[in-house]
């Protein structure tokens, strides 16, 4: 093969999978999508579990109330086994939803999984030029810690439509505040969490990028194109129905792929565990577990933060810099 | 290339050892009786039989006892009792110096996927992915699969064969063979104990997962790049799956050939190797061939 011909076949590969795998956080001018005005629309799209339209009824009334306009997706309905649809059907109704200029906001039907089946094949080429706000968690880590690793824009971390209650007057403060919380985060205002003392956080103060989400997500990412990058981050973690041991290796993890060892802060949201089989008692409870990773660092750690699959779970903006204090008298965090 | 321990000759010391979960006395006993019946002695470590809740001794007390099976001398293979969860938390305490110099076969499966993958990710020594002190008991001492594990300790090649699938992709390829538990192989990536499948055949089996957590393993498997240049694909037993209560519409298997039949190379399923009585010894890190026709299926050592 002469010079000219294996210069020509092997730059293509070198421009396209090892330069995005080498871009660093520090080369993206970070985007944070327009906030939202009343008026504007919010698309609904499901990537991945399935949802019914009765389900997404009460997110739809409150977001209208809010002001907003709604766009339900194709996908919303629709059912293929565990699936929102086939994978097709999905990805055609989230690319539909980031690239029509009209939508200013997507939010997720709800979680369950699938979403990392379609990531691959999403053109984030519009969304790149014109970013909107992305919302969800659980299974929509994978489109936060995408979207974040590769193309820097920020996204909101947040209940989805399947968290709204039918019925507001019944449900409790802290639901409705967390529901809440997504309004601010889309409209624009400066966000502020406070969580009540735990004599087990480690105190200190960092500013950072928040990142995070759900821990098995995390897990699920390592090595692939939309790995976590944690250096110089707040991270925070969530799971639902993983037992401890699963958690521990999950969190060993992390550690082994040096995950934990640059961070400006760790926030421990919620974890719903399944309780340890008869006679395999793990013996660690989630805050030795935690701590016997990252003892030999010296960020603040905020134990019990109200992120996760509970009633109370804060819209966080994902990506976007964030002061977190852990003193004495509880923590607090809000963007910076 | 690879390094292979010694094989083992007559009244070799075997040291049994448990890094991970807790196992009670009378369940490794028959293996014991077996091993000596194989013309091998066997050195019981502190682990076995210990327990210290979920696991079969502290961190410390685990990492103390592996050391020193791996440390000495006069031990010529190491065999872990069972596996559960507990390698990954002491693996990065493991001091391979003495064992670099004089390797040694490590012997299990399952959690112990970790230091199959471990030792050849970073020094290229070979381990067996085998039966451990349970697939003994009841019987079962005599059966081919944990026979396989004398032949491959004595040094014996191994020539399995075993039925076709329908599900198989038929070919034939070389190389060189990694693998093991899949939660396990998702669990390390990223880690200094991560594999490399580039021109390798790689095996995979699991047990107890639920089948969508199957396959969003296998999409980080593919994700990472770990299944695009494989020479071949086994997939083992995928036993005792578990589904959601909105079903996940395919079956393990289903969902692994939907991931990887674009690709040309040879798959064969239902393949014995996993958390079934029908698990044959496998060498990690040891050149085999696997022929996948039409009507058998054949995985050679070289």
């Amino acid at each position: 093969m002469n010079r000219k011909n294996f210069l020509s076949s092997i730059i293509p590969l070198a421009v396209s999978p090892i330069a995005f795998h080498n871009k660093t956080v520090s080369e993206f001018i970070k985007q944070i999508p327009s906030y939202l005005k009343k008026g504007d629309v919010i698309g609904i799209t499901c990537p991945s579990g399935h949802i019914t339209l009765e389900e997404c009824q009460p997110a739809i009334n409150k977001m209208k109330e809010w002001g907003f306009e709604i766009r339900v997706g194709n996908t919303v309905g629709l059912k293929d086994f565990t699936f929102a649809g086939a994978d097709e059907e999905r990805l055609k109704d989230l690319q539909q939803m980031l690239d029509d200029d009209s939508v200013k906001a997507v939010m997720m039907g709800r979680g369950g999984y699938g979403a990392v089946r379609i990531i691959d094949r999403i053109d984030f080429t519009r969304f790149e030029q014109k970013p909107k706000w992305i919302i969800g968690f659980s299974d929509a880590t994978v489109l936060h810690v995408h979207i974040n690793h590769n193309y820097g824009i920020a996204t909101i971390h947040s209940k989805m439509c399947n968290s709204f209650p039918e019925d507001f007057a019944k449900a409790e403060p802290s639901q409705i505040n967390s529901i809440d919380s997504i309004r601010q985060c889309l409209v624009g205002e400066r966000m502020k969490y406070e969580c009540t003392a735990n004599e087990l956080n480690r105190l200190g103060e960092g500013i950072g990028d928040l990142v995070g989400g759900n821990l098995s997500i995390i897990e699920n990412l390592a090595g692939s194109v939309s790995n976590l990058s944690t250096e110089g981050k707040i991270l925070f973690i969530e799971d639902v129905g993983e037992y401890l041991y699963r958690i521990d290796s999950m969190l060993w993890n992390l550690k082994r792929s040096k995950k934990l060892s640059k961070l400006k802060g760790l926030v421990v949201g919620q974890f719903r565990i399944k309780p340890d089989d008869p006679g395999e008692e793990f013996g660690k409870d989630l805050y030795e577990i935690v701590m016997e990773k990252v003892k030999e660092f010296h960020y603040p750690v905020c134990f019990n933060f109200p992120v996760g699959h509970v009633k109370e779970n804060y819209a966080l903006k994902y990506g976007v810099k964030h002061r977190l204090v852990v003193g004495e008298a509880g923590a607090i965090l809000f963007d910076h | 290339m690879t390094i292979i321990p010694p094989y083992l000759k007559p009244g070799d010391k075997i040291g049994l050892v448990c890094p991970a979960g807790y196992m009670p006395v009378e369940k490794y006993q028959t293996c014991i009786e077996t091993l000596y019946d194989w013309g091998f002695q066997v050195v019981v470590g502190k682990t076995p039989g210990h327990q210290f809740n979920y696991f079969s001794g502290t961190d410390k007390e685990r990492l103390d006892d592996l050391q020193q099976m791996m440390d000495d001398p006069k031990i010529k293979a190491v065999l872990c009792a069972r596996g559960g969860y507990g390698s990954g938390r002491i693996i990065d305490q493991l001091d391979f110096k003495k064992f670099i110099k004089h390797p040694k076969w490590i012997i299990g499966f399952s959690d112990i996927t970790v230091l199959h993958s471990h030792l050849f990710s970073n020094y290229k020594i070979a381990s067996l992915h085998a039966p451990m002190a349970a697939a003994f008991n009841d019987d079962e001492f005599k059966n081919q699969y944990v026979e396989s594990l004398r032949d491959a300790l004595t040094g014996k090649k191994a020539n399995y064969k075993t039925e076709t699938n329908e599900l198989n992709q038929t070919g034939k390829a070389k190389g060189i063979l990694v693998g093991g538990n899949l939660s396990l192989l998702a669990n390390i990536t990223g880690t200094p104990s991560d594999i490399n499948t580039k021109n390798k055949i790689l095996f995979i089996e699991d047990v107890g997962e639920y089948i969508y957590n199957v396959d969003r393993m296998m999409y980080q498997l593919k994700r990472s790049g770990r299944l695009d240049h494989l020479k071949a694909l086994i997939v083992g037993s995928f036993s005792e799956m578990k589904d959601t209560a909105i079903p996940f519409g395919q079956t393990a298997e289903e969902a692994i050939k939907a991931l990887v039949k674009e690709y040309g190379y040879p798959v064969c399923f239902g393949f014995p190797v996993g958390h079934k009585k029908e698990n044959y010894t496998l060498k990690v890190g040891v050149k085999y061939q696997l022929n996948v026709s039409d009507t058998f299926v054949e995985l050679k050592e070289l």
